[in-house]
């Protein structure tokens, strides 16, 4: 057994923040990512363009750039907010950003911009025929989305939303730039402390790969669910 | 005594795509148990018509009835628009569509396909919308292929299943939009048998179609569009065997 000089538990705690930063960036990027793709195919020109606006944004400027001006930016216009509060009205009350939520914001947000493409993508290869015939039979827009355009859409969105998830996973590394105590910052201090980068850099690279073996898994999963119906070998041709 | 209420009716239908008028003022009553086929050539208008009546495509002038109640529309910027879509979302629900490609869901079996709109859209009971969709697919001949996938289905038997999905919701009218015409010739029989029953049965029904034997078997009533206008309408007799206008009587002469 490797003697990773008590700093085992410190090291898995890392790896649950490592989790669940991702799992919940990627909850808030699907959101981001389905409003987006709904605003850039919209026909309404200021809805179109602030979906633009948002993916040309995040897209062209570093996570790490962002993910500051959030974590330090963000704290000083809402300081600034506060402060105008107690002087207007004697309000006192103080927010600090806590780093788990900006890290959760900004890698959200940044990955809501690639999932927005991703989406969009997968929404205009539904056929427009099956579409239609929601509408045809009484379907509300939302029911049609919920019933018809979602399942079909998963099936082409799925490759770029795995390929996304990967890269998402990857950025969480980035926090611990901002403070906060993942895996890599774990690693980091204690090799730090006792000069043994392999016994801690490691552990953490096959974490990584735990995970993104077993997100392999579960795609796998979903893709054959959401292809079922399609590229059978048909029994018949028309 | 009070009149029965009529399933459909259009007014003075127009319907312009950009400086294009596809169509110019068309009307056309539907009471129950009536068949009525619109024929004409290709960019007749004959299925922006059709699509008309359940508003995928929104006239730009004229009324739509479906069963008494008229839609109520509204003009925007953007042009003439239904002014409320949960109404036009009842009405769809009346008027049940069978599309040129079938547009099964593809990603459901065939028995799926069926319940759908009966359980999503008119909140039927699962287990209801089961046995009635299963009997259906008997009745089009295709309960061993209920749980199919449309890919898997030849296209005869997704157009019968398609029809079986219209039938599920029981409609106040039934719009076919060229049934047939994606068929390979020795699968149209079939669709076709289907058909005659539902106009034998009384079910009303608007039907776009190339299948002039058809229509003459089964219309009470036939229109002849031609770019956008009402040219001739009336019983089968009258309209395919006795053409008046010289335009009809090439339309319908044998193609060689």
């Amino acid at each position: 057994m490797i003697d990773l000089q008590g700093y085992g538990p410190r090291l898995l705690e890392g790896a649950m923040v490592t989790i669940e930063l991702a799992v919940l960036s990627l909850i808030l990027a699907v959101i981001l990512g389905l409003l987006t793709a709904s605003a850039k195919l919209s026909r309404n020109r200021l809805i179109h363009g602030i979906g633009t606006l948002y993916t040309t944004l995040v897209r062209g400027v570093p996570d790490l750039v962002l993910m500051m001006l959030l974590f330090y930016g963000g704290q000083i216009g809402i300081n600034m907010l506060t402060d105008q509060l107690y002087y207007a009205f004697d309000i006192d009350i103080f927010i600090n950003i806590n780093a788990f939520v900006a890290g959760v914001i900004t890698i959200g947000l940044i990955f809501g911009a690639y999932m927005g493409e991703t989406f969009r993508g997968a929404f205009q290869a539904v056929e427009e025929g099956q579409m239609e015939a929601a509408r045809a039979y009484g379907m509300s827009p939302l029911l049609a989305f919920r019933r018809v355009r979602f399942p079909l859409m998963m099936r082409h969105a799925l490759p770029g939303i795995g390929n996304n998830w990967m890269v998402l996973l990857k950025t969480t590394a980035l926090v611990s730039i901002i403070g906060l105590t993942d895996m890599v910052r774990v690693a980091a201090e204690a090799t730090k402390a006792t000069h043994e980068p392999f016994l801690f850099m490691i552990p953490v690279a096959m974490i990584y790969l735990l995970i993104a073996t077993l997100s392999e898994w579960g795609f796998a999963k979903l893709t054959k669910r959401y292809n079922t119906g399609f590229g059978e070998s048909s029994e018949w041709n028309n | 005594m009070a009149a029965t209420p009529i399933p459909l009716e259009a007014k003075g239908i127009k319907k312009r795509f950009g400086d294009h008028e596809v169509l110019k003022g068309i009307s056309l009553q539907a009471h129950k148990g009536d068949v009525i086929t619109l024929i004409g050539a290709s960019g007749s208008g004959k299925s922006t018509f059709l699509r008309c009546m359940n508003l995928l495509e929104q006239p730009d002038e004229g009324e739509l009835i479906v069963h008494n109640e008229a839609i109520n529309f509204r003009t925007t910027k953007q042009g003439r628009e239904p002014a409320d879509w949960k109404q036009v979302e009842r009405i769809r629900a009346k008027l049940s569509m069978v599309f040129q490609n079938f547009n099964l869901w593809s990603h459901m079996t065939l028995l799926e396909n069926v319940i759908e709109a009966p359980v999503h859209v008119l909140g039927k009971p699962r287990k209801q919308a089961i046995d009635e969709a299963r009997a259906l697919l008997d009745r089009v001949g295709l309960l061993d292929r209920a749980d199919y996938y449309p890919t898997q289905m030849s296209g005869g038997q997704q157009q019968r299943g398609a029809i079986a999905r219209a039938l599920a919701m029981d409609p106040e009218v039934m719009l076919f939009d060229e049934p047939t015409s994606a068929l390979d010739p020795e699968l149209v029989g079939d669709v076709l048998q289907v058909m005659r029953g539902l106009a034998d049965e009384g079910r009303t029904m608007i039907l776009v179609t190339h299948e002039i034997a058809f229509a003459r078997d089964v219309s009470s009533q036939v229109i002849y569009l031609h770019q956008g206008v009402v040219e001739e309408s009336g019983t089968p007799a009258d309209v395919l065997d006795n053409p008046r206008s010289e335009r009809l009587r090439q339309f319908l002469a044998p193609k060689h």
